[in-house]
This record gives C-alpha cells, structure tokens and sequence, in this order.
C-alpha cells in the first residue's frame, strides 16, 4: 500500500512539474550561407497525390533551374515535403513537423483545402511564410495574414468566371449540372450566388454523383428546360458522363466546364466520341495547354527530371507558384529573414510563364491570383480562348 | 530481468516519459503524442466493446466524430468552456452509442459489422451535408482552448488534459474489465447461449459495452476537435473505422493493454513511414498481414509469451497483507 502511495505521488509530482514547463518560441531558422529550406505541405499519396506531388515537382523544376544558375544569394534551394493525406490532423502533424523538425525557412505547398485550414494556426502561431499552391479556401489568405500567401484561383473565383462567362456570352438560358459533394459544394454554393448577383435563374439544377455510370435522365431534364447553356460543377468522370449522354441524345449547348476539365484535350479524349466537346469552354487557373509550345521549354524539363510524369495542368500551379516565391526571395535580399521575404512577397507583381495573367500581391491582398483563362478546342487542338479577371 | 520489464514498470515509465515529454520534446513530438493518447481511449474503447464483448462493431469512428462535432459546435455557437463542451461532447456520443445499441442488440456477426459500418457512413454523410448545423464539407474552427490562470499554451494545455484523461480511462477501464461487468462481457463473447443459461443478461451486457465504447470515442472525438482547433467531416471518414479496427488488432484483441500498445504502435508507425510516403501503405498492410498471420493475438500476444508478468486475469488479485 505504501509503494503504491510512494508510485502515485511520484506521478503527480512529475505531471505537475511538467504542466509548468512551458516552451520557448524559436528564433528564425532555415536559412544558411549555402542553403535555404522551403517546406512542402500536401498530400503526397492517395488517389489526390496529383494536387501535390505533381505540383510539387513543378515547384521543385523551378528551383532547380533556380539552383543552376547559382542559386538565391548563392545559397540553394532545398525543398522537403511532408505528407498531409488531405487530413486535418495530418495536416497539423505535417506542419508541426516541417516547421520544429526539418525547421524550415518557409512553407511552399498545400492542396486540400480543409487540411490547408487545420494547418493555418500553427503557422500563424509560428509566422512562418507560407506560399500556398493549389488550395481553394479564401479564409486562408482572407482577411490578409502577414506572412500568408496564395498563387491559386480562390474557389469562389472559378464559380463567379462560369456564370460571368454565360453572361459574356449572351447566354440566356443557364442550366447547371454539379456534383453536391464536399468539393461540389464549395464551387456550388458561389455559383448560386453568382447567379443572384447577375439577377439570373438558372432554367435546370441537376446534381450528378462523382462516378455516375449513366447521365440520361439528367441529359433529358435539361433539354426539356431548353437550356441554351450549361454549366458543369463535375470531376473529369462525372463530367465525361454528363457530356456523352447529352450528345448521345442529339442535344449541344454551350457548355462551361470548370477546372477539372480544364485541359480540353485531354477531357476530349476521356469522352471519346469526336465533336462531343465542340461546344465546351472550361475555365483553369493556368494560362497555357500543356502541349504549348510557350511552356515547351518546362514540359521538356519536368519530364526530363520525373520520368514518371506526363505534363499537365498541376505541374503548371507549381511552375507558376515557384516563379513567384523564387523572384520574391531573390527580392528579399541576401540579408534573408521572413520578415524581407513577406515584405518582398506583398509587394510583388511576377509574370510567370504559364498562367494568363500576372501573379500580383499587395499588403492588403494576399489572393495574388486572379486570372482565369478560358479553354477550347480550336482544329482539334486545345487553345486559350480568353482571359477574365475575377472580381466579386 | 524478467522483474524489470513486469507491466507495472513499463507503464511507469511510460507515465514518465509522458508525463516530462514537453520539456525535452519540440512542438511536433508533443503533437504525435498527443494523438497517441486520443487514440489510446479510443483503441481501449473499442477494444471493450470488440474485443472484450465480442461484438464485431464498428460505430466508433463516428462516435469519434459525434464527440468532436458536438463539443466544437458548444463551444463556437454558445462559447461555452472547454469543461462543459468536453464532457458534453463525451455524453452525447455516449447516449449515440446507447441508441446504436438498440438496434444492434438484435444483430450478430457480419450484419452487425455491416449494419454499424452504415452507421458510420450515414454519420459521415450527416457530418458533411447538415450544412445549418455542421457547416457541411468545409467544416468550422473551434475557438482555442484558454487554461488560464495556469501558466501553459493550449498545445501543452490540451496534451496534458488528454494524459490525465487516459490516467483516469485506461485504469477505469482496466477495473471495468477485470469486474462482473467485464466477465459478463467474455462470457457473451464465448457464447451468448451459455452465458444467457448462466444468467447473464445480455441485452443489459451489450448495452453497457456500446455505452462504455461511445464514451471513450466522445471523449477522444472531444478532445481531438481541441487539439486541432478545426472539425471537418473527413476526420471521421472510413480510413478512420480502418485504424481503429487495426490498433485492437495489432496491439491485441481482448486485451486492454494490447489495445494500449496498438495505438503507441500505430501513431508511431504512421508517423515514421511519413518519410517514406510511397511505402506507407504497403507496411500498412504488411503489419496487418504479419499480424494477423504470424501473431494473432497481438503485440501483447508475443510479450505474454516471454513476461508472464503482463497477463491479465479477469478478477482482481487479492495483495498479500
């Protein structure tokens, strides 16, 4: 009885003791006279690895070039990535890790949005830079965080440039067909109200599932409504779907894809059936197809350096995002600390080589992108047709 | 040598090492600590319930995310403190799981594991699509935890809130195990039919066990929305039924401690193989199969084999005087 008084005493002894500990910040790290480190936060594995390994060897392309012409001040850039899974407490862990393990400079990455979110507060607490690639939420960088930055369209973005294009486009009858999903909803909820602020109904709301096997019904719902436009909130899958059945049943809106099928080509390929995607216009947060010769040069390089890869659209967020924080820190000094980094960054307008218009932030807004381009098929090939700047 | 590694000074030394860990360890290693305590009331929760009364039951997961959906909603809709939202959370998921139980008392084997897999999915649909109440796929921030006037971040705050939590569940537990309770619970596992001609009383028996699992999950589900200071509904998706189901076994099924060891072992495999992303599932899988083929019991399996001194009766031993 006593030894077990003596064993519980010591444990509360020593939890007490420890409760009081609490400790120290650390000073800025990641930065040496050869070297800077730039963390990589996103999902690395899993069926959603393409929104961050793929744009993480764009990122990765740019600082090698950046590192063969002598580096940042002379000093390299070394680039570590941690996965997120796309999880909450993945995110977290990966963050934590990045920042008090591997002690990084900056954070250069982040895919899924929810684990970008659960992310946030540890790198608010810690101010650690953080250039954000592929993640949609705008209260990552809305209202403004000193040290927070995105190269990515916000979510909202795409929904508003879907309905401002039918308008553009004299269309008058607007159906939509979205997936209601967690993703679905985040770009479905801005597009009604998109549709408020232009003061339009839209004539069919159908939802599809991610994998539908069949999309005839809805094909037949929307042509009933006579719709002369459609709008498509869908993963490649379900859109393919969408797109056959209308065409199987000799109707051809005007159809305004999202980002998904961003790369026509591609998506044209997918659905198989020749002129099915004649009438599709999709918006993307690049500028470029990925068989430009414009982006040639970095085609060549990525699939030069990841024999694995094909080039695409997510290689071209990472190219793009990497330009902006190569030429922010080359900006920064050689004196480098975050605080000339996030100086640097907020006041900084770069011309990148594969989006449609220039990554821009100011102090007062750090949603740096807001370009979205518009992509058709023009002879068989995949062209930009037109560029709009996104505003609410 | 035997002597030195008896259960009572490894746990010792793994309160120690707990116990002292955020002074030596960075912010990092705390937080993977910390998870492991959430998922140790889990995996000795389910293990109760799976384990224990044998029933082959999956809900916790979603009571996992009961817990943290409802006591991250008191806290940001009515600002409530952290030591009503935490056992509320732990309450409501605690009465879910009595209302699973219901329905499941007249279920068995694979139609309970499926009926309760639904469960978990039809949770997952309401956690992502009750947008009024849970904010829908985008999920909520939960204001910080505030441990004033004691002199610690929350970080620090939560972790030692959830070890004192386990110092508290895990011994609690062991007593539930080793009581009429617990016994009742083996011998329905054994056979319903034998233990209902020994007088058992099953519904009552099964009931307990859901309850006693929804509580642990609530409170872990709790605990887990203030550590990460944000709910979304893929928290609590079917990955999750999968590493619940994988710490019971590969720590030791029908055993507390086994249960214990599973989610260290877990936490920390996961983490590790964070470096190694491309091998992460293949040793999943592989640890999964090797378990199951090489050691069926479990971690706890191997050392019971070697150290009489971790076997654990289902009585409590009286102590010489």
């Amino acid at each position: 009885m006593k030894a077990r008084r003596h064993f519980l005493s010591t444990m509360s002894a020593a939890l007490i003791a420890s409760m009081c500990v609490v400790g120290a910040a650390n000073a800025e790290v990641g930065v040496t006279d050869k070297e800077i480190k730039i963390g990589a936060l996103g999902v690395l594995t899993g069926p959603l690895a393409k929104y961050g390994n793929t744009v993480y060897d764009g990122i990765e392309t740019v600082y090698e070039e950046a590192n063969k012409s002598g580096g940042i001040h002379g000093r390299q850039l070394v680039y570590v990535r941690e996965d997120d899974r796309c999880q909450a407490a993945e995110a977290v862990g990966a963050a934590k890790k990045l920042i008090h393990q591997h002690k990084v400079f900056m954070i250069h990455g982040g895919a899924c949005s929810n684990a970008s979110l659960a992310a946030k507060p540890e790198i608010v607490a810690t101010k650690v830079p953080w250039v954000i690639t592929a993640s949609t939420a705008p209260s990552l960088t809305y209202p403004v965080t000193p040290h927070i930055f995105t190269t990515m369209l916000a979510g909202w973005m795409e929904s508003y440039a879907q309905v401002q294009y039918a308008v553009e486009k004299g269309m008058k009858r607007v159906a939509i067909i979205a997936q209601h999903d967690n993703w679905g909803r985040s770009r479905y909820d801005p597009l009604m109200e998109a549709f408020k602020l232009h003061g339009i109904e839209p004539v069919a709301n159908e939802e599809i599932v991610p994998d539908p096997a069949d999309a005839t019904a809805i094909a037949l719902r929307i042509q009933a409504a006579k719709a002369d436009a459609v709008i498509l909130i869908a993963f490649p899958k379900a859109a393919v779907v969408a797109v056959r059945d209308m065409y199987k049943i000799g109707y051809k809106p005007f159809m305004i894809g999202g980002s998904t099928v961003g790369d026509v080509g591609l998506f044209t390929k997918n659905v198989g059936i020749p002129g099915a995607t004649d009438n599709l216009h999709a918006v993307s947060t690049i500028g470029y197809a990925a068989d430009d010769p414009a982006v040639a040069k970095w085609k060549k390089l990525v699939e030069a350096k990841y024999s694995g890869d094909t080039f695409n659209i997510y290689h071209m967020f990472g190219i793009a995002s990497g330009q902006f924080v190569v030429e922010a820190l080359r900006r920064a000094g050689k004196d480098l600390t975050r605080d000339a980094f996030n100086k640097a960054a907020s006041n900084l307008s770069v011309n990148t080589d594969v989006y449609g218009g220039p990554i821009t932030c100011t102090p007062t807004n750090h949603q740096c992108h807001n370009t979205a381009a518009w992509f058709g098929l023009v002879n068989g090939t995949t062209k930009r047709l037109a560029t709009t700047i996104v505003t609410r | 040598m035997q002597a030195l590694l008896a259960r009572r000074n490894i746990v010792a030394v793994g309160i120690i090492v707990f116990a002292i860990l955020p002074t030596f360890a960075n912010a990092y290693i705390v937080f993977v600590a910390n998870l492991a305590l959430m998922y140790i009331l889990l995996s000795v929760g389910l293990n109760m319930l799976l384990g224990y009364a044998g029933q082959l039951a999956f809900p916790n997961a979603a009571l996992f995310g009961v817990g943290a959906y409802t006591s991250g909603l008191l806290r940001l809709e009515f600002d409530l403190p952290y030591w009503i939202t935490l056992p509320a959370g732990a309450a409501f998921a605690t009465l879910i799981g009595l209302a699973i139980a219901l329905p499941a008392l007249r279920l068995r084997g694979l139609y309970l594991a499926l009926a309760t897999i639904a469960f978990a999915q039809a949770a997952l649909w309401v956690f992502g699509h009750w947008n009024s109440v849970t904010y829908g796929g985008a999920g909520f921030r939960v204001p910080p935890m505030d441990f004033s006037p004691l002199p610690i971040d929350p970080p620090t705050g939560i972790y030692y809130l959830s070890l004192i939590i386990v110092l508290v569940a895990v011994p609690l537990g062991w007593n539930i195990v080793r009581s009429r309770i617990g016994r009742a619970w083996v011998a329905l596992r054994e056979s319903e039919v034998a233990a209902e001609t020994l007088g058992i009383d099953l519904t009552r028996y099964k009931a307990y066990a859901y309850v006693v699992s929804g509580l642990y999950a609530g409170t872990a589900g709790a605990l887990f929305s203030a550590l990460l200071g944000i709910v979304t509904p893929e928290s609590f998706d079917l990955f999750q039924v999968i590493v619940h189901f994988c710490m019971v076994i590969v720590g030791g099924i029908g055993s507390l401690w086994g249960g214990v060891l599973g989610a260290v072992i877990l936490v920390g495999l996961l983490e590790v193989l964070r470096t190694f992303r491309d091998l992460q599932e293949i040793a999943f899988g592989g640890l999964l199969l090797f378990t199951v083929l090489v050691v069926p019991g479990g971690a706890i399996a191997m050392i019971k084999r070697y150290l009489p001194g971790w076997n654990e009766p289902l009585r409590r031993i009286g102590k010489k005087r």
